[in-house]
């Protein structure tokens, strides 16, 4: 037993937990001890599974930081312009 | 192609966001977005003050990080231990263990993580020293 484990994405789902979706991230670290438990106990199809697992929780975690980044800036342009014509 | 495009966005975001928290301290303006779970709710989570600990790391004021938020500071040596570990593997053809890759850190790590969530928000000194200001 040599294998590398799978890639655990656990620095992934903490840097995710601390700068936007604490949510998203709290299972990252789940599958992430998953990955290490069931690599350790030898079950590999296992592992990767959780990987990709964590995987899939930290992409959505970064894309919907981008989306709430986004509406959040459309939200401050659009009150700001208001704002300048003398409307709001 | 699409990759290099894709790099060129991801450094170009990341230096302009750098630059921005460099000279804009987020105490002192009022268009930054808050925590969506501060708005709604008056608790902190585990990331509030990341913005504002953003601007200090970039100003090199270490203190000021730890006073808007301790796990910001622990998230930043682990990545730093994580980086230094799997880059001399890679560069210099070593095998040391990766304590990231140990069975039971993630448990170690969301169980500060939920601790320092409550400790956080509890509103009598030594406490409030760990909430963000």
């Amino acid at each position: 037993m040599n294998q590398q484990p799978p890639k655990n994405y656990l620095i992934e789902s903490i840097l995710v937990t601390i700068f936007c979706c604490m949510p998203f991230g709290i299972v990252g670290i789940v599958n992430a001890a998953q990955v290490n438990t069931k690599f350790e106990f030898g079950d590999y199809e296992g592992a990767l599974k959780a990987s990709k697992e964590a995987q899939k929780w930290m992409t959505w975690g970064i894309v919907s930081s981008l989306i709430i980044g986004l509406f959040y800036l459309v939200f401050v342009f659009t009150l700001g312009g208001l704002a300048m014509m003398g409307d709001f | 192609m699409l990759k290099k495009i894709t790099w060129f966005a991801i450094i170009f975001g990341g230096l302009s966001l750098a630059l921005f928290y460099f000279f804009i301290n987020p105490n002192e303006v009022n268009y930054l977005p808050e925590c969506p779970l501060y708005f709604t709710t008056g608790i902190y989570c585990p990331g509030c003050g990341s913005q504002r600990a953003t601007h200090q790391l970039l100003n090199f004021n270490f203190f000021g990080v730890l006073q808007q938020n301790v796990l910001f500071f622990i998230s930043l040596l682990i990545l730093g231990y994580h980086l230094v570990v799997t880059g001399i593997n890679a560069f210099l053809k070593k095998d040391f263990y990766n304590y990231m890759y140990h069975p039971k850190t993630p448990l170690v790590i969301l169980t500060i993580i939920v601790i320092f969530w409550i400790l956080r928000n509890i509103p009598y000194y030594p406490f409030n020293l760990l909430a963000p200001n």
